[in-house]
């Protein structure tokens, strides 16, 4: 418990920051709904008129902007981009944390087993995962008491929408873990957390864009294709199921290299 | 000089990582090019969305056809990789001194800390140059099997041209915090969350007019493709705006970096 | 009854060689010193030790414990002081030794305090601010507060003053008086004599001696110094003899053999004035590396 203790302490300041971060997003996003409102002719003549491979082509432009839920879901495109990016961080920097600052001599010589170090950073993170997640949940209701007017919505869809986060999250986490304690050395975990993060999201934009299926297969942002749920009312379940077992997979062999793995000490 | 080369060398590794992940990208999206080569039934479709639509989307006056439109598309993602790699670069190649406990080192070595820096730039631009000088020579050759029309090549090197901008805007930027920074770990999240925060900018600015001021702000939009596909020019507002921002931020870099304590 | 069993202990980074069949035991409540030039393997050793890296083949055993299988039992009662010392950051010197006796057995806060008393260390200090010299008072604090049975320490007193390094060994000999084993890897080879009970010298990966530190000064060799008015033909020829020079009118040698036979060669000579010393630790060491 103690190092679970410890490592949220730490956690806590980011995790707040990405919070609070999420929240402005969302707040400033929807505050702009009703604006739109207007343009509802225009967007349902555009559905009407929609091709199907053009609607392909334009990604999550194939759905009803004016309505509630199309125009939440570009702002739901920014907050996934942000908790990736937070995600990732956390799953690269917790293992390597003692490599990179060379704590390892204090931390890994106390009378514990490797397992539970790796336990105790995970639970940690999940934490701080889940403090966000727990504020985008709140945020989105907030915003849908205050700014959504007259307009009608269904709440199901927010609900479906936002319970895939987690696991959405839980992705960049154990691809971040696994990687990390694969290489070497990480001197600054932030360029792999960046390149992880906005790497998965550039593949499933223009993968939106010229209409490859294949690459879907690999980014999260794929997995819940917001258009999905709204097209099809549901998500894709084959793509939870690859991504439920991209995250077991990569949590394992995290933790089984971590148990292998030789410790870079300061001396 | 030497502290020039030094510096390529370590960066040789991170190099071949950045580019090689960005050919691998370039590769499939030209390959999926083939699809819409030429396919005249998706211009089509195009003109009947409404103007409005496009615009926000930066889809004005693209048909996916071209090979114009499409690299106006999905080069802009490729913007975004090199400002990330250029925003994160300009600061680590400071603050990897304090981070990698190099200091002492480097920073008593009989020469001034303003020409360090100054070394350091140089080695992190030429990082950048060739990191955009390579993706500018894959993207040719792949184009070529396309027969590309005459304007694409003066298009695509004013692309080019307002992408290596885009880089120097947010080296300059990475530097600045890495050299007024004490923390380190502190100036490397600001850094990545301006780049965050600026491309979501980016994306929305279109959408209602109120929001119009911000493609002031953020710098993706000072060069977008939309424009210099219409102008075939680069508007010099914006290049004077980047010119701004490079030249402040490297001097505020400067000044502060000198004056500074260095944390061991 | 032995408190460290090494058995042909063996660790190769990839083509590198970091140690090679290394056997050694160190018995309850001895000062166990152990000696080598940079990279003989010195920390390699250590690390295995502690599980941080693991053997290519070989075993070790503390308390009778496999070292890798049962590393999170063994270290209960380990103190490790490493060479480098780093602490997180952001913590403050007293945080960072309650969160360091969060993971043993019992309340340590008493020993904490006398330590740190005897160290004169200041707990209320963010360890960030701390000396190099300062952070390692908190390693050596760290690393007795909970009273261990067996105490490694690495290169233990780089960065102390005089004062402070001796108060450190009163410590570790009060430790050892109560039934503490030491295990003390230096290259300050005065303190290694002063301290320890056997030596064991470790050089290029392999073990090159181990022995009492009495016996391993004076079994190497004696260093003769003679006053003669003869000249030192006879002693240049003398079986045993090594590096003679001859400086201010003094004949020096090292000897090494039956001293009854160097008695007898110095007997027939004039001999004005004759000193034999036993080797230092120093040039005992230097002497195995040559």
């Amino acid at each position: 418990m103690n190092i679970y203790n410890r490592e949220v302490k730490n956690r806590l300041k980011s995790a707040i920051i990405w919070s609070v971060s999420i929240f402005l997003l969302i707040v400033f996003f929807m505050a702009f709904y009703t604006g739109f409102a207007a343009d509802e002719t225009i967007w349902e003549m555009v559905l009407e008129n929609y091709p199907q491979e053009l609607l392909q082509a334009m990604g999550m432009t194939g759905v009803n902007m004016a309505t509630v839920i199309g125009y939440f879901t570009m702002c739901m495109l920014f907050a996934q981009i942000c908790l990736a990016v937070q995600a990732s961080q956390y799953g690269f920097s917790s293992l390597s944390e003692e490599e990179r600052d060379m704590t390892a001599d204090f931390l890994l010589t106390k009378p514990i087993k490797r397992s539970k170090v790796f336990f105790s950073k995970l639970f940690a993170a999940l934490t701080g995962l889940i403090i966000t997640n727990a504020m985008v949940w709140a945020t989105t209701f907030l915003c849908l008491r205050f700014f959504t007017g007259d307009h009608e919505y269904d709440p199901a869809m927010f609900v479906k929408m936002l319970s895939v986060l987690i696991l959405f999250q839980l992705f960049f986490l154990g691809v971040g873990m696994v990687i990390s304690v694969s290489v070497k050395k990480i001197k600054s975990a932030l360029s792999y957390s960046m390149g992880l993060a906005f790497g998965m999201y550039i593949i499933s934009t223009v993968g939106s864009i010229v209409g490859e299926n294949t690459l879907a297969y690999i980014t999260p942002f794929k997995y819940f294709e917001l258009n999905t749920l709204i097209l099809e009312g549901s998500f894709d379940p084959v793509m939870i199921i690859i991504c439920a077992a991209v995250v077991v997979v990569s949590l394992t062999v995290g933790y089984i290299l971590y148990n292998k793995r030789n410790i870079r000490t300061a001396s | 000089m030497n502290i020039v080369l030094r510096e390529l060398r370590a960066s040789i590794k991170s190099l071949l990582i950045w580019g090689g992940s960005m050919t691998l990208l370039i590769v499939i999206w030209m390959a999926e090019f083939s699809a819409f080569a030429n396919n005249d039934s998706m211009a089509k479709l195009l003109e009947s969305v409404p103007q409005g639509m496009l615009e926000a989307f930066g889809f004005e006056s693209f048909s996916l056809s071209t090979l114009t439109g499409f690299m106006g598309l999905v080069f802009v993602y490729v913007t975004l990789i090199l400002c990330i790699h250029a925003i994160l670069k300009g600061n680590s190649i400071i603050a990897k001194e304090e981070r990698d406990k190099t200091v002492e080192f480097t920073l008593v070595l009989p020469i001034k800390r303003s020409k360090i820096i100054f070394a350091k730039l140089i080695a992190a631009a030429l990082n950048c140059i060739l990191l955009i000088s390579y993706m500018f020579g894959v993207t040719m050759a792949l184009s070529q099997q396309y027969l590309p029309e005459e304007n694409f090549v003066k298009f695509f090197v004013l692309l080019i041209v307002g992408t290596f901008i885009l880089q120097m805007i947010f080296l300059s930027i990475g530097i600045l915090l890495g050299c007024a920074m004490k923390q380190y770990k502190k100036s490397g999240y600001i850094g990545a969350s301006l780049i965050i925060i600026l491309y979501i900018m980016s994306v929305f600015t279109d959408l209602n007019d109120k929001l119009d001021f911000l493609k002031y702000i953020t710098p993706f939009k000072y060069f977008a493709p939309a424009n210099i596909k219409n102008d075939l020019a680069l508007d010099w507002t914006y290049v004077i705006i980047s010119l701004a921002i490079i030249a402040i931020s490297l001097t505020l870099g400067f000044i502060t970096y000198k004056k500074r304590d260095l944390y061991i | 009854m032995s408190i460290i069993e090494i058995t042909k202990l063996t660790k190769f980074y990839g083509k590198n060689r970091g140690i090679e069949d290394v056997s050694l035991s160190v018995n309850e409540g001895e000062i166990f010193g152990f000696i080598g030039p940079n990279g003989a393997g010195k920390s390699t050793t250590i690390r295995l030790m502690l599980s941080l890296i693991y053997p290519t083949s070989g075993s070790a055993t503390i308390f009778g414990k496999d070292c890798i299988k049962f590393g999170h039992e063994i270290r209960n009662d380990i103190g490790y002081l490493p060479s480098e010392v780093f602490y997180y950051d952001k913590m403050k010197v007293k945080d960072l030794l309650k969160y360091s006796a969060s993971f043993y057995k019992g309340n340590h806060n008493k020993r904490i305090k006398e330590l740190a008393d005897i160290m004169e260390l200041d707990l209320n200090r963010k360890i960030d601010e701390l000396s190099y010299g300062n952070k390692k008072k908190v390693g050596i604090v760290q690393g007795l507060l909970h009273q261990p049975k067996l105490i490694m320490l690495d290169e233990p007193t780089s960065g102390l003053d005089p004062l402070m390094q001796h108060k450190f060994f009163d410590l570790i000999l009060e430790e050892n008086k109560k039934g503490a084993t030491v295990f003390f890897s230096s290259h300050i080879l005065g303190e290694v004599q002063k301290l320890c009970n056997r030596v064991a010298i470790i050089r290029d990966g392999h073990i090159v001696k181990i022995e009492d530190i009495k016996t391993l000064r004076k079994d190497t060799y004696k260093k003769v110094y003679v006053r003669t008015e003869k000249n030192a033909g006879d002693a240049a020829k003398f079986p045993g003899v090594s590096n003679l020079e001859i400086i201010d009118g003094e004949i020096r040698f090292l000897y090494k053999g039956d001293i009854n036979d160097l008695l007898g060669l110095v007997a027939k000579n004039q001999v004005i004035d004759i000193n034999i010393e036993e080797p230092t630790l120093e040039e005992v060491f230097m002497h195995y590396y040559q």
